[in-house]
């Protein structure tokens, strides 16, 4: 499945309306903003469609999905939006993330629980609030709104040290160009990254370098470590592939279409998360040319000065690092 | 005291909002604690143990309030020994689990970081035996386990 869908939907009393754009998206935050009064309207329109009093207005079916036999109702739905209401044990379950791994349905997952086990991006976590475009009015209008920002670049020029993700050609990418100014780690996968931070973030701003587009089951704990009190900056491009590929290196119209709305390009049966797709689509386009791609070792073409300046180009929320 | 289990554990009902519709008792929601809880997280009044006015929903039933409130009511009055997941309630809800926690020995399970951002802040942490006294130490001692 693929492609982004604005979702509406409504009762006399409440309206929700958002678009999903990815193959996962978690909702979450404050008890009683309406994540289960949503799941409700969805289930009452799976039973009775528009007889229930609930109007679903959405490109693909919406249909809820409950604990009992979720391995054989999900085996019978494609190309559908599944939504699934917290309560639910098995969505941190191995089993249940190896079938979202090869669905072709996109799933909205309710939950507060981490869920290690799902690559899924920080710019698809959301929470539930009422819309002020609509205050006042009779109807409550819920919208979801991004739970998770990016760097804030007034923090960067006190940032002593950066803990890459990346243990390959990003860690080498960023350890050149910032060595002169900081000593670069690679904490070598991101759920080593919480506890690196713990280790190194006490006493002096680290930088944090990471795909946002598989990092969200590590946010929460890395925004507790931050309202702790550890001195911590965020930068979360979707992924080191996807910042080359926005640089202009690569200057195709077919790259630059797909980067400008990918959602309607990576297909989920093959691609969990957009760092994958973004991946193989760098691998592929540099074939065979000076700039060939591979994610095990840097292109040492990549830092030399017209292409590495390119590259740190797209990185201008790093401005005050880079200069 | 509140003591925290990160993870699942022996026990636990992971899902206390259906728990709550089979096991609540109506005097539980005409108590002066679940109303207060209910006026801060749902933002609703408890007219009667059977009718809550909420300014969204309108007249509704116990059946109906937030999965957080029904989760603290549960902590505060069910007295069957169970274990409830608090990963149930958001963080608004934080404050009401210490305040129940200061009337007796409450023992929860988490399943992420909640923001027990407060002071002064003593939580007994079963997974290690240790008592933190900050949310930094909170913080700390539970990124090994969530």
């Amino acid at each position: 499945m693929k492609g982004k869908y604005h979702i509406t939907i409504e009762n006399r009393r409440i309206r929700y309306e958002f678009t999903i754009r990815r193959n996962i998206t978690v909702i979450r935050g404050d008890s009683a903003s309406g994540k289960t009064q949503l799941l409700e309207m969805i289930r009452a329109f799976n039973r009775q469609n528009g007889d229930s009093g609930v109007t679903l207005q959405c490109g693909v079916p919406c249909i809820v999905l409950d604990s009992v036999r979720w391995e054989y109702t999900l085996a019978s739905l494609s190309q559908s939006i599944v939504f699934i209401d917290e309560g639910n044990p098995f969505v941190s379950s191995d089993e249940f993330a190896r079938t979202v791994r090869s669905s072709d349905n996109y799933f909205v997952i309710i939950t507060r629980d981490s869920l290690p086990n799902l690559p899924y991006s920080v710019d698809e976590i959301y929470g539930i609030r009422t819309s002020s475009k609509y205050a006042g009015l009779k109807k409550t209008y819920n919208e979801l709104y991004r739970l998770y920002g990016n760097v804030s670049s007034g923090q960067l020029p006190l940032v002593k040290m950066a803990v890459i993700e990346d243990s390959n050609a990003g860690f080498e990418f960023f350890d050149a160009v910032l060595q002169n100014r900081l000593p670069c780690v690679s904490a070598g996968g991101k759920s080593a990254i919480p506890a690196l931070l713990r280790k190194e973030a006490p006493d002096r701003m680290i930088l944090m370098i990471a795909d946002g587009a598989a990092f969200g089951a590590e946010m929460e704990n890395i925004e507790r470590l931050m309202e702790a009190g550890y001195k911590i900056a965020l930068y979360l491009p979707e992924s080191f592939e996807w910042t080359i590929l926005s640089s202009g290196l690569v200057d195709d119209t077919e790259t630059a279409e797909i980067l400008a709305h990918p959602e309607d390009f990576i297909e989920s049966t093959k691609y969990t998360s957009w760092e994958q797709f973004f991946t193989a689509l760098l691998i592929q386009k540099t074939d065979k040319t000076y700039l060939r791609y591979s994610k095990r070792k840097l292109n040492r073409v990549y830092l030399q000065e017209k292409e590495r300046n390119a590259i740190l180009d797209t990185m201008s929320a790093l401005g005050p690092l880079l200069e | 005291m509140l003591h925290i289990h990160f993870g699942s554990m022996e026990g636990e009902i992971y899902d206390p909002a259906t728990y709550f519709l089979n096991q609540y008792d109506d005097e539980w929601i005409t108590s002066d604690l679940a109303k207060e809880m209910v006026r801060d997280v749902d933002r609703s009044e408890i007219i009667s143990s059977r009718v809550i006015d909420s300014p969204v929903l309108g007249p509704i039933t116990p059946r109906e309030l937030s999965g957080g409130v029904k989760t603290l009511i549960l902590m505060a009055f069910d007295d069957s020994g169970r274990i409830f997941n608090a990963s149930a309630c958001g963080d608004n809800c934080a404050k009401w689990i210490l305040e129940i926690a200061k009337t007796k020995d409450l023992t929860v399970t988490l399943h992420n970081i909640m923001k027990f951002n407060f002071s002064p802040l003593e939580i007994h942490i079963l997974n290690t035996g240790e008592t933190v006294h900050s949310f930094r130490e909170y913080v700390c001692t539970a990124i090994d386990y969530v």
